[in-house]
């Protein structure tokens, strides 16, 4: 008489309670292991993430200042701050051995900056010199002014003075 | 309980341990209502030994009366179902219809199936304890604790006990004699042990039938049992000791014995049936016969004569049901332990993946880095932007350097005019343009200086020079071992044509017409697109 309902009860409820019970628990497992998969991916993504944005970091920072130093330069225009630099360095110089004869700007991209699509204008240059001051003097120039790129250099000697050489220098300067 | 005397006992069928068990008084079994204080403290110890349930197991010593069978009744395939008419429709299979068959309890009690007599006989008790099994019943739904009744006749468990101790004449018939307080029941066996005949003689008051030997002599001959063995078994404590005295005497030519009875310490000697009913019988056993398999295998010996009735029956689960919840129970216990074991597994897996960095990792976190890592690429690209087109490709005081190097003081050289240009060599859709720069060197050279500019005038000769310059100054765009860089020399020497051979002092050392050979000197490096220092064709980032 009670055979069925002890098989429901006893039985068949009970089981179907652990089957619930059990897929409930796997259920829940499985959504906290497919969550827990997708932030893996995110978590593993960030972390490559990270340590490419610590060495970019780094890279970058070492080269900061650098790069601020070029951006003042660039910033500014071009034949007046080789003019400035020059006095700069002509000032530590004999004035016997090293004269700047001329000097002018041509706008607009030719020589070397004539195949970039960033601005750029030519400085040409005419010295009198002593060959090693006019060398010290362009190695400082060029050091404190590293966008100029030497596009022409010719020197002849001097025709009245023997120990004098004449110099026609010409740069590309980029410019911002 | 056999009308002189009750005894009461507690047995717990797993340890097998009896224990002396609460007094009853023929008032309690005649007045139910005298029992109330009593029923409550046998549940009472009986869950205190750690019992689940109660057997109530009442042995009825004080009556037994048997009947004939409807002599119609010749096949012992239908014992089946003369045991069910026996209970509920008893006066369809009794001979004499006028006994009021439903006034008693009546069961089945089948003989040998030789042919020679009935198949078997009706053994008959009375509803007088059927109160008392109720009390029990009741009480065992008042404390919400099982309580199951049986109601047995103690002459019928002592045959079935026959088959343990009992070591008949071999190939001779037996009669076994049951001394009871109140009556004296004969078993009578053939020759093979199958029992044959069960009577019943009531002693009316006294301590033996009146007509016992008469019955006992008529019956065997009436069987035609020649001198069987006749074995007395006293089952009370005032039964007529002399007895097997007297049958010793009377039939000096057979076997006359006691019954081996039981030695137990907590049962007394002459109530062997508490033991036998909770011994099941072996199939090894002394006798062996078709009426001890019977009883053994169709449990005739243990018919509850007062079972409850089919309405009240139905109400509690019987023992197949409750044999099925015990099993279930386990296998609930199995369920529980793989819901808990999955339970702590899923528990384990998730307290470990919570446990990870990734589980507490915020995304919000990723976007600010990727924000960052965009940040610092571009401005990493802006640098190596600047790097590239502020790299040291062309400088007019790496360039001087180079020509003083190129030509070392007293080499007979003398340089007359010197131009450097530096170049692009446009190529369109490139992301970087290659360069061209081209040194070109005038001069005058005496003979000692042939052999120096035949040497500058070869592959090995000019990369030597430009390595020098690079190692010595720093600057990359010298080096020669760059694939993507090509290095050409070219010196032409000519007889200068105002060479003047005379050697007088008043021509100076340096003077054009004191050099013999004039020459010219062209230097043209080439940078391809895909050299490091190609000019970059797109503005800054």
């Amino acid at each position: 008489m009670y055979k069925q309902p002890i098989i429901f009860f006893g039985l068949i409820l009970p089981l179907l309670a652990a089957v619930a019970l059990i897929s409930a628990v796997l259920y829940g497992k499985s959504e906290v292991e497919a969550s827990f998969n997708e932030k893996s991916q995110h978590y593993a993504g960030f972390e490559m993430t990270t340590k490419a944005a610590m060495g970019l970091e780094k890279a970058v920072s070492q080269k900061r200042a650098h790069m601020e130093r070029w951006q003042n330069g660039l910033s500014q225009e071009s034949l007046s701050e080789v003019n400035k630099q020059w006095k700069t360095i002509s000032a530590t110089l004999p004035n016997k051995e090293i004269q700047l004869s001329a000097y002018d700007k041509t706008a607009g991209s030719t020589g070397l900056g004539g195949v970039s699509a960033q601005k750029s204008s030519q400085v040409r240059l005419a010295f009198r010199g002593t060959y090693r001051t006019m060398q010290k003097a362009f190695l400082d120039l060029e050091s404190r002014m590293p966008q100029l790129q030497l596009q022409e250099l010719k020197i002849d000697p001097s025709q009245n003075q023997s120990s004098l050489l004449n110099l026609q220098v010409t740069y590309t300067a980029w410019e911002n | 309980m056999d009308g002189a005397s009750i005894l009461s006992l507690y047995h717990d069928r797993e340890t097998g341990l009896w224990q002396t068990g609460p007094t009853f008084t023929e008032e309690h079994l005649r007045n139910i209502p005298s029992l109330e204080s009593l029923l409550p403290g046998i549940v009472k110890h009986t869950r205190s030994l750690g019992a689940k349930s109660l057997g109530v197991v009442l042995h009825i010593a004080d009556e037994f009366a048997t009947a004939e069978l409807n002599p119609g009744i010749t096949n012992l395939d239908s014992l089946e179902e003369l045991r069910a008419a026996s209970q509920y429709d008893p006066s369809s299979i009794l001979a004499d219809t006028s006994i009021p068959a439903d006034q008693a309890s009546w069961r089945i009690m089948p003989y040998a199936a030789d042919q020679r007599g009935p198949v078997g006989t009706a053994i008959s008790l009375s509803r007088q304890y059927e109160p008392l099994l109720n009390a029990f019943r009741n009480i065992g739904e008042e404390e919400n604790f099982p309580v199951i009744t049986q109601a047995l006749s103690a002459p019928l468990i002592v045959i079935q006990g026959l088959g343990q101790v009992l070591h008949p004449t071999a190939q001779r018939p037996f009669v076994v004699i049951l001394q009871y307080p109140w009556f004296t029941a004969m078993a009578f066996f053939d020759e093979r042990a199958n029992l044959l005949l069960i009577r019943s003689l009531q002693h009316r008051g006294l301590r033996r039938p009146t007509n016992f030997r008469h019955a006992l002599t008529t019956t065997t001959a009436s069987l035609e049992l020649i001198d069987p063995d006749l074995y007395v078994a006293q089952l009370g404590q005032v039964v007529d000791q002399t007895l097997l005295a007297d049958l010793k005497l009377t039939f000096p030519n057979q076997r006359v014995e006691e019954v081996i009875s039981i030695r137990h310490d907590e049962l007394p000697a002459w109530a062997p049936e508490p033991l036998i009913a909770v011994t099941p019988p072996s199939e090894t056993s002394a006798l062996q016969s078709e009426t001890f398999t019977s009883l053994r295998e169709d449990k005739w010996a243990t018919q509850d004569f007062l079972q409850p009735s089919r309405e009240a029956k139905e109400v509690f689960p019987d023992q197949g049901e409750m044999r099925m919840l015990r099993a279930l129970k386990y296998v609930r216990y199995g369920l529980f332990l793989a819901v808990f074991l999955a339970v702590v597994w899923c528990s384990m897996g998730i307290i470990q993946i919570i446990r990870q960095p990734e589980w507490s990792f915020n995304p919000q976190e990723a976007a600010s880095t990727t924000m960052k890592v965009a940040k610092y690429s571009q401005e990493k690209k802006k640098i190596e932007y600047w790097e590239n087109m502020l790299a040291d490709r062309s400088k007019a005081w790496i360039t001087m350097e180079s020509l003083v190097r190129l030509f070392p003081e007293q080499s007979g050289i003398q340089v007359e005019s010197f131009s450097y240009s530096a170049r692009p060599e446009p190529a369109p859709g490139q992301v970087t343009v290659g360069f061209v720069k081209e040194w070109k060197i005038n001069g005058l050279a005496r003979e000692e200086a042939l052999e120096f500019l035949n040497a500058l005038n070869t592959r090995e000769g000019i990369d030597a020079h430009f390595d020098q310059i690079a190692k010595v100054t720093g600057n990359e765009a010298y080096q020669t071992d760059i694939a993507t860089r090509t290095l050409v020399v070219n010196i032409r020497t000519l007889e200068n044509s105002s060479y003047k051979t005379d050697t007088s002092a008043d021509i100076k050392d340096t003077g054009k017409n004191s050099f013999p050979y004039t020459f010219d000197l062209t230097i043209t490096q080439r940078f391809d697109a895909k050299d490091p220092m190609a000019i970059n064709s797109a503005k800054a980032p």
